[in-house]
């Protein structure tokens, strides 16, 4: 029997507004860890952070200040133009004033493709960590902090895959896809980048998360927790 | 006012009659704006619109009431539901808990009772730079079904216009937007594999496409399911960004002398 994965959560989890808030939570605390306590590797484990160097995390933080998926969620939340969608929602939108994403620093949100660019340019690097946890002791050994780094490398992976720039860059540019070359190669890509485009939202949701979780992980092996084993050595 | 007619049965009161407030007068009616009360007996399966024919028939002939086809096909009942923009054919009844508020879409001029103007669309609609086949489309132009897929989306458009009511763009602020619906009709030329037309630049400027913030209201109410912001609007967003403000495509046709060629593909 085909299983609901929403019903595991609670529903509140899904819910934009909580959304929202867990993103300016996590920010804070995630700011303050990385200003008290820097752990830029421990045993083999790269921090997300620090991939590859702690300099570039401006980037991934436009490529999420600019993607749809968080502009939704801060216009609604944070500026309120509208909170909702029904009446009861709509509070004092129509008083204030209002210019879209057309005017001021919100005309930046036209560069996210480059956001973009250099998110795809960092990605390999968290596959790299992976294997660097796998090999770190001088053999190959698998230990439960690697597929913590593995599922953070996937799921932003899924992320960057599933964004709208992306999707319009690789086929939705075009219209008339019998018209160019491997055109139903391209077509057949756009439509399983469009499946998984339609979860951006939660993607850009988890994905957040887990390089949090990542991070505290590695936090709580270097304060000296007993979370990691090794699952497999050769 | 409460009118009751007809309501007859066994049980609890709550269980055999739907209470309808709506919205009555206003707009170019003689009447002030107020609000009725109607109870009317609940049956099963029953629709919003069910009980507005049934107000209409037995309780107040007076009361006005845009409908067609109670199929949801036409797009003709859209209206306010407990706040939130709704086609009445295709709401029931039993989906909501309690009294069920019915007031007119709220971003068009109010004519009476549940009936507006949407007029001011029909404007919209002759802005949009029309279907413009490619100049060397030929007599015969062959395409095919992988082609138009995409377009086609938008052609379920029903025109009920409550996409329209529901963006706080053109609902609350007074925006130069052309709003979702006639994005999605802007989408649906541009998308099309015998257009040659490039309408980014309308868009962009007349069109104030900039005006829209990604909330994606109207794509949660569609009654059609269209999937307005993620297939119409950003996709429509990004062809914006390649025309006018991609730094590297602007090098890139201004080396290849297309930069004037701005209303072609």
């Amino acid at each position: 029997m085909a299983v609901n994965w929403k019903t595991l959560f609670p529903y509140e989890i899904f819910e934009p507004n909580w959304r929202f808030w867990s993103f300016v939570g996590l920010l804070v605390v995630g700011f303050w860890a990385l200003v008290s306590f820097p752990v830029a590797e421990y045993a083999g484990y790269i921090d997300p952070f620090y991939s590859p160097t702690i300099l570039i995390v401006p980037l991934p933080g436009l490529f999420r200040l600019t993607c749809y998926a968080y502009r939704k969620d801060y216009h609604r939340h944070l500026f309120k133009h509208p909170l909702g969608c029904s009446n009861a929602d709509r509070g004092d939108s129509g008083k204030r004033h209002y210019t879209g994403e057309k005017n001021g620093l919100f005309q930046l949100e036209n560069l996210h493709r480059y956001f973009l660019y250099a998110g795809i340019a960092i990605l390999p690097f968290f596959y790299y960590d992976f294997y660097h946890s796998l090999v770190f002791s001088g053999s190959f050994e698998l230990r439960v902090g690697s597929l913590v780094l593995l599922a953070n490398a996937l799921l932003l992976t899924a992320w960057t895959g599933s964004c709208h720039a992306f999707r319009h860059l690789t086929g939705g540019n075009i219209d008339c896809y019998s018209c160019v070359t491997a055109g139903g190669a391209r077509k057949a890509f756009y439509e399983r980048q469009s499946w998984l485009n339609r979860y951006h939202e939660a993607l850009a949701w988890v994905s957040l998360l887990t390089i949090f979780f990542a991070d505290l992980y590695i936090r709580g092996l270097a304060a000296g927790l007993p979370l990691d084993f090794t699952l497999v050595k050769l | 006012m409460i009118e009751t007619l007809g309501v007859t049965g066994e049980g609890p009161k709550e269980k055999r009659v739907v209470r309808l407030k709506i919205k009555r007068g206003g707009g170019r009616g003689t009447t002030p704006p107020h609000y009725d009360t109607f109870e009317v007996p609940r049956e099963d399966g029953m629709v919003v619109l069910n009980a507005v024919h049934y107000i209409q028939s037995h309780l107040d002939p007076s009361l006005a009431v845009r409908w067609n086809c109670k199929a949801g096909r036409c797009g003709s009942c859209s209206a306010e539901i407990n706040g939130r923009p709704q086609l009445m054919c295709k709401t029931r009844v039993d989906s909501i808990d309690g009294d069920i508020t019915i007031e007119p879409m709220q971003a068009f001029p109010h004519l009476r009772d549940l009936v507006t103007d949407v007029t001011a669309n029909w404007k919209v609609a002759a802005m949009i730079p029309p279907f413009t086949p490619m100049a060397d489309a030929g007599d015969t132009f062959t395409f095919y079904q992988t082609d138009v897929d995409r377009s086609r989306e938008f052609r379920r458009c029903i025109e009920c216009f409550l996409c329209m009511d529901v963006c706080h763009v053109v609902r609350e602020h007074e925006a130069d937007y052309i709003g979702p619906r006639w994005v999605v009709k802007a989408a649906s030329l541009d998308m099309h594999p015998m257009d040659g037309l490039n309408r980014s630049k309308f868009m962009k400027d007349a069109g104030g496409l900039g005006f829209c913030n990604i909330t994606k209201c109207c794509q949660e109410i569609c009654p059609e399911h269209i999937v307005i912001t993620d297939d119409a609007i950003i996709p429509e967003k990004e062809r914006v960004v390649d025309r006018h403000y991609d730094p590297i495509l602007w090098v890139y046709r201004h080396l290849r002398g297309e930069a004037k060629a701005d209303e072609t593909k």
